[in-house]
């Protein structure tokens, strides 16, 4: 209870230090989050980017018919493919002529239909690396009749790449804000461990051991961080309920910002471990 | 229930201590004198472990420093009542704060910390001053205040350096009759002083120190 006591009273003691402390936490925690939003929703959007993209698996002229079968059912055996459609040359020709409507004179000089038979082959959404596509498009390509594949693999390549990318970006900023929160209340600990040097000598002269004197630094360091969290998690869910509701309403291009809102109620938490460690730094490291 | 063996300490070139040896049985009043720079306040400092000796062994209140883990020595100072020439006391908390912390440290309960505290100031007549701050205080008052803070815990060994140093003759006398009802209780106190009027009635064993040497061991 005394180490408490002495706590809540360098709390308030030392107000204005310590009300800077939780301002700084609180902003910090708030780009913290805003850093995993950012890589939240790029996951998120890429996440059913399989599912959207088809594979066209182009057919050798004159494939037997049991063949076709043969081949369907493979598709339909593997684990990551959601829908097979096979497409016969005639009917390729005739949504080819839907897609020209008018223009259709240009197909008018044609008279046998180049087109081939075909299947679109369309995948399970979650989950799928570029690896499993990749994988399942050279076993597609390894199949007797098969002339040609046409998909997205490109495309998936370089949005995981950038996705890659921008998660590791992602956890780089949350360490360097992380570490800063944890500097923040380091550096705080430490003015406040040597404003009480001499209370401290005298502790130690009495018989106080070393735990307690820490404990009223690591419940101040505990309190401020998770302050600090609350601060960051209630100014996060103003800007989300009035500011970012708004911009979505008024400007549809950010209508897909999705802002993970059950994990707000962490921040207090993460500012309590974080607050925590930086006294652990920082006492760690003193002689007393 | 204090031993010293060739204790020596030294600070950096100047020896401050040489080859200190003397025993103080369990519940004897002695003191210890000379002048200034003779090394009362280094012994002492050995003594409740501020410091280390460079050489020697020292064995107080059932513990043998040498061996002591640095973990174990806010036990031995918790069986130790120091008394500081700077008193060292809180400033920004009450007389009755500052007495309590000794206890608040051990972890003993409010309740009986409260009843603890106001006997010791009832012991040392300061009753009246449970919610002063120090510094409203004069010497005197400062010093029962940290005699008070001494005893509180009923430490078996009571060190007290220069504890009526600017005090007049009527605080002095005040303050040794508190020492010596503590001394009653068996408590082995050990006063540094080079107030010659304070050991001359009073004590049982006198050690004399001087540029660092026990130079003479009065026992009477």
């Amino acid at each position: 209870m005394f180490p408490l006591r002495l706590a809540i009273q360098s709390i308030l003691k030392e107000f204005w230090i310590n009300l800077l402390t939780v301002l700084s936490i609180g902003a910090l925690l708030m780009m913290l989050f805003a850093v995993g939003t950012i890589v939240y929703n790029i996951e998120i959007m890429t996440r059913r980017l399989p599912e959207r993209l088809s594979i066209l698996v182009f057919l050798k002229d004159h494939t037997p018919e049991g063949d076709l079968k043969v081949i369907e059912a493979r598709f339909k055996s593997e684990p990551l493919v959601r829908s097979v459609e096979f497409i016969s040359k005639d009917k390729a020709m005739n949504n080819l002529k839907k897609t020209f409507k008018e223009d259709d004179f240009i197909l008018k000089g044609i008279t046998d239909n180049p087109l081939s038979d075909s299947f679109e082959i369309r995948l399970k959404g979650n989950n799928l690396s570029v690896n499993d596509v990749k994988g399942f498009i050279d076993k597609i390509r390894a199949l007797k009749n098969v002339d040609d594949v046409e998909h997205g693999g490109k495309l998936l390549e370089s949005v995981y790449a950038f996705k890659q990318g921008l998660r590791v970006l992602g956890i780089f900023t949350g360490v360097i804000f992380a570490t800063a929160v944890i500097f923040i209340c380091y550096s705080t600990v430490r003015l406040l461990f040597y404003r009480r040097l001499d209370e401290i000598e005298i502790y130690r002269l009495l018989g106080a051991t070393k735990a307690f004197v820490r404990a009223p630094f690591f419940i101040e360091g505990a309190v401020i961080g998770f302050i600090g969290g609350v601060l960051g998690t209630i100014l996060l869910w103003i800007l989300n309920n009035y500011l970012i509701g708004r911009i979505m309403v008024n400007i549809p291009v950010f209508s897909f910002i999705s802002v993970p809102v059950g994990s707000l109620y962490f921040m207090p938490a993460l500012g309590f471990v974080l607050g925590l460690s930086g006294v652990g730094f920082a006492l760690g490291r003193l002689k007393y | 229930m204090i031993t010293l063996e060739n204790v020596s300490k030294r600070y950096e070139t100047q020896e401050a201590l040489t080859k200190v040896s003397f025993t103080i049985e369990k519940g004897t009043m002695a003191f210890v004198t000379g002048p200034s720079g003779a090394g009362k306040t280094t012994l002492f400092k050995l003594l409740y472990l501020a410091e280390k000796p460079d050489e020697g062994h020292i064995s107080i209140a059932g513990f043998n420093t040498a061996t002591l883990r640095e973990s174990s020595i806010p036990l031995l100072r918790r069986n130790i009542g120091v008394v500081f020439q700077d008193f060292k006391l809180l400033n920004n908390k009450t007389v009755y704060d500052n007495i309590a912390l000794t206890l608040r440290i051990r972890g003993i309960m409010e309740r009986e910390t409260k009843e603890r505290v106001n006997s010791v100031l009832k012991m040392v007549n300061l009753r009246h001053k449970s919610d002063s701050y120090p510094l409203t205080l004069s010497g005197g008052e400062q010093q029962r205040i940290t005699i008070a803070r001494a005893i509180v815990g009923e430490p078996t060994v009571m060190l007290a350096d220069e504890p009526t140093g600017n005090l007049d003759a009527e605080n002095e006398d005040a303050i040794m009759n508190i020492f010596k009802r503590i001394n009653a209780k068996g408590t082995t106190i050990l006063i540094a002083t080079h107030n010659k009027r304070l050991y001359d009635n009073t004590a049982k064993k006198v050690l004399y120190l001087d540029c660092g040497r026990l130079v003479k061991e009065a026992i009477r």
